[in-house]
């Protein structure tokens, strides 16, 4: 195996090197700030945009039934997904491919397709569920979704057409720190600090125990914090950025510092069902949560919420969208890639306009099944989260790929082991629930 | 100092002693990476072996929850305990 390092930046002063663009900075601090920015995004995108409008419907009702007491949990959630995601950044760093072009490299056709068919169909579903939370929020915001619907699919599809990665990486890094408003509404709803903090430090157990209710919504939490498209999309977006085996570091950072910021989003979005639950809101979905909670909170705390599921929802939606089109391009072998103009990648963006396109059409068909909808994404995300992993593990204990560098260590693999056997078991549990609820009687 | 000069990208042709050159993975040279297309398939422990049919067996089992749900909705009697 051979790992050449040619770049200037990755040794940070080069003897003779080949004329590229850049800056020359003489502080070693301001060159290593630099180089953070510059391989800034794919961590943070992959974490705050599965703060998806599904994840904002799970933990206002989470904070809407059980206040903060479910806050540890997601703390618990936080080295998880990192560990998960840092796993792709090597396998990503290393290869510089996908991750279903490897699955069908080192696993062969059968499980090839599969990841790819399984992959796109629940990918398909999601993007379904994230236009109707754009078409809930924009109709309590008395705008006809027939109208904003095809606006927002509209501008999804600009978004990714400028043929400039960095354009789209920069408008969708703003539009994650717009989720920043999350922490100015949870503090503006008052909660507790001490409580939060104990809630968050200290794990209990809700008041009325272990209910099939407490099991299961413990289980959409795990299945909303990991979710199978982002392997795919965070190890596609890093081989598109075309990350330097120097910028490791960094790309751990970058998947850190998103890490964080999501639990604390996802954190703040508990607080904000806590807050219906001490009003005494009734509701069914987090707009009318909004809707309900502007006669104690006031105008700006609905409009902010409802903003923020759209927010939540676009950002989910190109994340995935991405994801699909990145993996059919690189098992097809089409040119895939943010940095090439339509004309030179057309199967690629093709894939993502007719995954949005489709998506937002169906959410437009009156009666439309959106209930079977969300349960299919549910259950097939349920059966394809665990083997993702699987076989994210094999290949990053893969040394004719990785070598000994970038190879799981043995503290590595104990780790993922517990989390993929704890994964099986939860999805297990919520697929089988969602499939045959009347299995599951007396839980 | 010129602050928009020294956000601009220019074309770095030589690093003076002491100082980095910051480079956009984008703006720089292409790094070559490990070639897998020639590594073919995984070679296959037992363990990864048994992995993947644990996995084989998990999908199968939850087609076959997917279908009784189907089986379910779509009316057929396939429950005794309603």
């Amino acid at each position: 195996m051979q790992m050449e390092v040619l770049s200037i930046s990755a040794t940070g002063v080069a003897a003779t090197p080949p004329p590229v663009r850049g800056r020359v900075v003489r502080s070693k601090w301001l060159y290593s700030v630099l180089t953070f920015l510059m391989v800034f995004g794919p961590g943070l995108i992959v974490m705050e945009a599965d703060n998806d409008a599904g994840a904002v419907s799970t933990y206002v009702q989470a904070g809407a039934q059980y206040g903060t007491k479910l806050l540890w949990l997601l703390l618990l959630l936080l080295p998880v997904t990192y560990f998960i995601q840092e796993m792709v950044v090597r396998l990503g760093i290393a290869t510089g491919k996908g991750h279903a072009a490897m699955i069908y490299q080192r696993f062969g056709k059968w499980w090839g397709l599969f990841s790819l068919v399984d992959l796109q169909l629940v990918n398909f579903l999601t993007l379904v569920t994230e236009f109707a939370a754009i078409a809930l929020a924009l109709s309590h915001m008395n705008i006809t979704p027939k109208v904003g619907v095809p606006v927002a699919a509209v501008g999804l599809v600009f978004m990714v057409l400028t043929g400039s990665y960095r354009r789209w990486e920069r408008i969708t890094v703003v539009l994650c720190l717009l989720d920043i408003a999350w922490l100015v509404i949870a503090f503006k709803l008052h909660p507790g600090l001490g409580e939060v903090l104990h809630d968050t430090f200290i794990p209990s157990v809700p008041a009325g125990g272990m209910t099939a209710g407490l099991v299961f919504l413990v289980i959409a939490i795990v299945g909303t914090t990991i979710a199978p498209w982002q392997l795919f999309f965070q190890q596609s977006c890093i081989a598109d950025k075309r990350l330097r085996f120097a910028d490791l570091k960094w790309s751990r950072l970058d998947t850190f510092l998103g890490a964080v910021f999501t639990i604390v989003v996802a954190g703040c979005m508990m607080i904000a069902g806590n807050a219906a639950r001490v009003h005494g809101v009734q509701f069914s979905d987090p707009a009318q949560m909004a809707n309900d909670l502007r006669w104690f909170s006031g105008e700006a705390i609905r409009s902010g919420i409802l903003l923020l599921m759209i927010n939540a929802a676009v950002l989910g939606t190109t994340a995935i969208s991405l994801s699909g089109a990145w993996a059919y391009g690189e098992v097809k072998g089409w040119p895939h890639s943010l940095e090439m103009p339509v004309s030179k990648a057309k199967g690629f963006y093709t894939t993502y306009l007719v995954c949005v396109a489709l998506a937002a059409a169906i959410v437009l068909i009156p009666g439309a099944p959106l209930q079977l909808i969300i349960i299919g994404v549910q259950v097939l995300a349920g059966i394809m989260l665990p083997s993702a992993i699987i076989f994210l593990q094999l290949l990053l204990n893969d040394k004719e790929v990785l070598g000994e560098q970038f190879v799981n260590r043995r503290w590595n693999n104990w780790v993922n082991w517990t989390i993929i056997i704890t994964m099986f078991v939860l999805s297990l549990v919520l697929a089988a629930q969602v499939v045959a609820p009347n299995l599951f009687p007396h839980i | 100092m010129n602050v928009l000069g020294f956000l601009r990208p220019s074309i770095i042709n030589e690093v003076p002693e002491n100082h980095f050159a910051v480079v956009h993975p984008l703006d720089d040279v292409v790094e070559k990476k490990v070639e897998t297309s020639t590594l073919g398939s995984m070679p296959m422990t037992v363990s990864v072996k048994l992995s993947l049919m644990a996995l084989r067996g998990y999908l199968i089992l939850m087609m076959l929850l997917v279908l009784y749900h189907v089986l379910d909705l779509a009316g057929v009697p396939v429950q005794q305990g309603h």
